[in-house]
Parts: C-alpha cells; sequence; structure tokens
C-alpha cells in the first residue's frame, strides 16, 4: 500500500494504491494523519481509485481513521470507492458511517 | 473429485507474514482459471483466515507458525488454514453490522469470508484450528 497526500482547496487529499490488508502499514497511516491533523488540517478526502482490495483490517484502518479525524473535530470523506470494495461496505453496513462521493470533484465540492 | 495438493506455505505468526502469504498467493492463484474479480475474493479471504490464526489463534507466539495448505480438484480450490490456538465458537463473535459494533475496527472477518467464498468451515483440531475456504472455478481444469 502506498499513500500520496497533497493540498487542495484547504483540503488533503490522501490517494491511497495497492492493496490495503492492514499490518505495519495501518501504522503509516495513522501516523500521517496525526502529523497532518497536527498541521491544522480538518477536512480529509481518501481518494480510494486506485486500490486493489481491501480485507477488515483495511476497513479497520479507515474506521480507525475515521475516529481519529472525529476525534480531532475534522471530517473525513472518501471519493472513487471502486464497486468491490462498495461491495464490502455494503455486506458490513459501514455504507452508514462512511461519506463516499463518486468523485474526487463531488467529494471536494461537498466541502465547499 | 480428487483433491489435489498443489502448495504449501508455514509463515511466522507476525503480521509482516501476511505480505509473504499475499505474493506466495498471489502467484499460485494466478494459474487458476478463476477470473479476478474471483482471485482477488480468494486472496482478500486467505488473508482474514491467516490474520485471525496470527493474531486471535497463536497470538502473535514467535513459537508457532501458521500452515496454508493449498488443494484443487476440476471444480473448486480449497485452502485450508491452521493455527495452534485454542480455537473459539463461529456463533459467538459478535456481529459486526450491529449498530454498537459498527465503529470497532475489527470483527468483520468472517462475515467477509462468508460473503466471498463458496465454502467456510471452521473447525477445532488436534493441533489447533483450522480454518477450509473453498471457492468454485467457473468451469474447467487448472492448467
Amino acid at each position: 500500500m502506498k499513500l500520496k497526500l497533497h493540498e487542495e482547496n484547504n483540503v488533503l487529499i490522501i490517494e491511497i494504491k495497492g492493496k490495503m490488508m492492514g499490518g505495519p502499514e495501518a501504522n503509516d497511516f495513522h501516523e500521517a494523519l496525526k502529523t497532518e491533523i497536527g498541521k491544522g488540517f480538518k477536512k480529509f478526502i481518501l481518494d480510494l481509485r486506485e486500490v486493489d482490495w481491501m480485507n477488515s483490517s483495511g476497513l479497520g484502518m479507515l474506521i480507525g481513521g475515521l475516529t481519529t479525524i472525529k476525534n480531532a473535530g475534522g471530517e473525513l470523506k472518501l471519493s472513487s470507492v471502486t464497486e468491490k470494495i462498495h461491495s464490502l461496505f455494503v455486506i458490513t453496513k459501514l455504507v452508514t458511517i462512511f461519506e463516499s462521493y463518486d468523485s474526487m470533484e463531488k467529494a471536494l465540492e461537498s466541502y465547499r | 473429485m480428487p483433491l489435489k495438493k498443489i502448495g504449501e506455505l508455514k509463515v511466522n505468526s507476525q503480521p509482516a507474514s501476511l505480505a509473504e502469504v499475499d505474493r506466495f498467493t498471489e502467484k499460485l492463484i494466478r494459474k487458476m482459471p478463476f477470473p479476478n474479480e474471483a482471485q482477488d475474493d480468494v486472496a482478500i479471504s486467505i488473508s482474514e483466515a491467516v490474520n485471525n490464526a496470527i493474531m486471535h489463534g497463536n497470538r502473535q507466539d514467535p513459537q508457532k507458525q501458521v500452515l496454508i495448505r493449498f488443494y484443487s480438484c476440476s471444480q473448486y480450490l480449497r485452502i485450508v488454514v491452521q493455527d495452534h490456538g485454542l480455537g473459539f465458537t463461529p456463533n459467538r463473535v459478535p456481529d459486526p453490522r450491529k449498530e454498537e459494533n459498527l465503529l470497532k475496527a475489527s470483527g468483520r472477518g468472517m462475515l467477509i469470508m462468508r460473503h466471498l467464498m463458496d465454502r467456510v468451515v471452521f473447525r477445532v483440531v488436534k493441533m489447533g484450528m483450522q480454518v477450509i475456504l473453498e471457492k468454485r472455478f467457473p468451469g474447467g481444469l487448472p492448467t
């Protein structure tokens, strides 16, 4: 799993690429989030367009991220969730807790 | 339908082993007559079973390993994941879809395996706990 971070209109966008299977990589994700929260970011978008697949540890990583950001008074939204990952959100009922958008444009628009 | 053993891997009980299991799985199932989506289903399910074996079965004990065996016949792929833990009762695992469990970071592995595979069996054996995963081929023999 690789992370690429950039800022647009005061929104921190995190592109995730590869397989989200938890393990040591989950720590890297949480450290990156904490660093960006420390810099003052409150609005986050996770771009999942290039995620190959995700298991329950990957889902746990997203939930941990959501909790961390909310506890810091921020918001987390998802962008470009693939059909396969969306089906995992549906069976686990996580669709009810994540705000998700078809495209980055729509996710950014939701913050305006 | 005779099952033939087509691969075996033993890994240490540490989260970093998941990447090793994934590389091994990817190489092996690439030869199977699965569409790409079904290959992902198998890889995700194996990662769930191995993760449970490492974290809950062997409790990351460096003295204990997780054994993953692959079998196939003309109709399906079977994977057997075995740890050295005491086992558990699947029906007693809390439902992660319940409101009070939705924000918990773990506890969804069994649900996901059951959704992605055609057959999932949990059984306690002499040496520990076994998870048996099966996925049917859409048709034809593995090459």
